[in-house]
């Protein structure tokens, strides 16, 4: 950090000696022992230890308190609280047994899942249909929350959205029909089609930095929008491919959403005691040529 | 190429028809990634910054929001906590409007755009739920020989026809890279498909004049044309794009056995992907890539 000197509280006696020392920054200062300092300073190394310490502190009150907090406990947590979690953390069904089988019981909450494959097998649609089923309300064995979708491909129908949410609606009063319940009744009526299409929050970015700027803006979306259970980013590596030439680059940036997503879950895990999942979509996360542009064509 | 455009920033205000309709009548120009072109002076940041990272090659929120964190510290000077306040100030400026899915939907059905393009062919409407997408991009892909071409041409004759017949009373613009358009056939199919509308020979040739066919025959020129495709959608009512066929003129200039052809076919492909995409959303039409398979 090419922090001066001069805005740190030394005393200035010990500042003047630093500055005739040649010490300009506090990165050059941080590198030294306390016994070296003083030797080549002229200080007392009682002097020079407190010093390394008020800069120490001073450098470190810069770095984000958040993300030590959020570390620490999550550290502190034993295996069996781990083990609590996952036991009562929510699932957002599929509808298609096979995958919530293997899944076991569906994309798990507090996870980052990703979903790749070849173009045309199905998934901006399982996207799709986890955005309609986060709404699922509790009663029914969802976790009635909201969904952000994050388009980068522009292969999301609203019609096909419409189809799903009405066939879910169905199923949800079959299901309703035969437990008689006032409980289930009642959160049916919440259950419109209408609701359930406002309570997805979509957003078409049209090449990288509008991703890029979206994600940094994720975290203020997620507190206003606290409800929110499920962000979807349908098509991840997609902005990547064609716009970089830049490999280094395009591998650094990939890797920087792919961290900022993971500590924003972890993040509004602690936030808030309900739980985010986030999906991710990609085709291909790393710049290698594939088979797949070739079947495209 | 990338020139100004304009377009409101700010509050979105409530999804009514009237925004979408200002949208599509605003003159501007082709190039995705206006937003992250935006210069840093127009985010509102102050003067002396700007200076500071054009000093270092950053003037466009692209640039910006590239770097890392701990790289905007060092240029700016600012703390993690200033820089985080930077980056949502720039990434607020060029992150797209936040939609609900309902309010796509009362928006669509309150400008009476029809979602689907009616093919006339009762099973393949079906499997399409109601013909090709209007807002997006279609590809149809089979081997020579299976009348790719013909139903392009048969597509264009139905966008002609008045919307009480399921068309939807607008031009086409046809991108020919094969030479392989045929009027005559255009003429053959109108007449034949819909006998008792094209009874009389202007309307066949108001259907003709309606149709605009391109010739291009390299990659560039493909490339220029779609770039330049705005102005003649907006000046001529453009409702359906063509481009019969990209796969061709791609084979013709990418050998696939060379190294690092691969990469700009690539590239090439998908910037035309992504403008044309571009296009079908701001103006809601159908656009259609024909390809062949060679296997």
């Amino acid at each position: 950090m090419q922090r001066d000197l001069v805005s740190f509280p030394l005393s200035p006696a010990v500042r003047v000696k630093l500055v005739s020392a040649g010490f300009q920054s506090a990165e050059e200062l941080l590198e030294a022992k306390p016994s070296e300092l003083s030797k080549e300073v002229g200080i007392s190394k009682e002097e020079a230890l407190e010093t390394l310490q008020i800069v120490r502190r001073k450098c470190l009150t810069n770095k984000p308190r958040n993300d030590s907090t959020s570390d620490t406990s999550c550290r502190k947590c034993t295996a069996l609280d781990l083990l609590e979690q996952e036991h009562t953390q929510g699932f957002i069904v599929t509808f298609c047994s096979a995958l919530d089988n293997i899944l076991g019981g569906g994309v798990p909450l507090m996870k980052t899942t990703e979903i790749c494959g070849a173009p045309g097998v199905g998934k901006t649609q399982l996207c799709m249909q986890l955005a309609v089923d986060v709404q699922i309300p509790e009663c029914f064995g969802g976790v009635a929350g909201e969904a952000v979708f994050i388009d980068t491909e522009g292969s999301f129908m609203v019609e096909r959205v419409v189809d799903l949410a009405t066939a879910c609606i169905q199923h949800l009063q079959l299901i309703a029909g035969t437990h008689m319940d006032e409980e289930h009744e009642k959160a049916l009526e919440d259950f419109t089609l209408e609701n359930i299409l406002s309570h997805i929050y979509y957003f078409r970015c049209h090449d990288y930095t509008e991703l890029l700027a979206q994600v940094y803006l994720l975290p203020d979306l997620l507190s206003d929008h606290s409800k929110v259970r499920l962000v979807i980013v349908d098509g991840i590596a997609f902005p990547f491919r064609h716009d970089l030439d830049d490999l280094s680059l395009r591998t650094r940036l990939l890797n920087g959403l792919a961290q900022q997503m993971i500590s924003l879950a972890n993040h509004h895990r602690l936030a808030q005691v309900g739980n985010i999942v986030q999906i991710t979509k990609p085709e291909r996360m790393h710049s290698t040529v594939s088979n797949h542009s070739q079947k495209h064509i | 190429m990338y020139t100004a455009r304009w377009r409101n920033t700010g509050e979105r205000k409530s999804d009514s028809g009237e925004g979408f309709v200002e949208r599509s009548q605003v003159l501007f120009f082709a190039g995705s990634g206006i937003m992250s072109n935006k210069k840093l002076r127009r985010v509102g940041l102050s003067q002396e910054l700007c200076d500071r990272l054009s000093r270092h090659q950053i003037v466009t929120c692209r640039d910006f929001l590239c770097l890392s964190p701990l790289e905007v510290m060092k240029v700016t000077g600012l703390s993690y906590r200033g820089v985080h306040e930077l980056l949502c100030t720039v990434s607020r400026a060029c992150a797209p409007q936040m939609q609900t899915v309902y309010g796509i939907k009362t928006q669509r059905s309150a400008n009476h755009l029809p979602a689907f393009l009616s093919t006339t062919l009762s099973a393949l409407d079906e499997a399409l739920h109601g013909g090709v997408a209007c807002g997006s991009l279609t590809e149809i892909t089979g081997p020579p020989g299976c009348g790719k071409t013909q139903f392009c041409i048969m597509m264009s004759v139905l966008a002609t026809l008045p919307t009480n017949m399921g068309g939807l009373e607008g031009a086409v613009v046809y991108i020919d890279t094969e030479s392989a358009f045929s009027a005559e056939r255009l003429i053959e199919i109108a007449e034949s498909r819909f006998p008792r509308y094209f009874n009389i020979k202007e309307k066949l040739l108001l259907t003709s004049t309606k149709v605009h066919v391109f010739r291009e025959l390299t990659c560039e020129e493909v490339l220029q044309r779609i770039e330049s495709l705005e102005e003649e959608i907006i000046s001529k009512k453009v409702k359906v794009v063509i481009i019969d066929s990209i796969a061709s003129v791609v084979r013709k200039e990418f050998d696939t056995q060379l190294q690092g052809n691969m990469r700009e076919r690539n590239k090439f492909l998908a910037k035309g992907a992504s403008l044309l995409k571009y296009l079908a959303e701001e103006f809601s039409i159908p656009t259609r890539r024909k390809e062949h398979l060679y296997l």
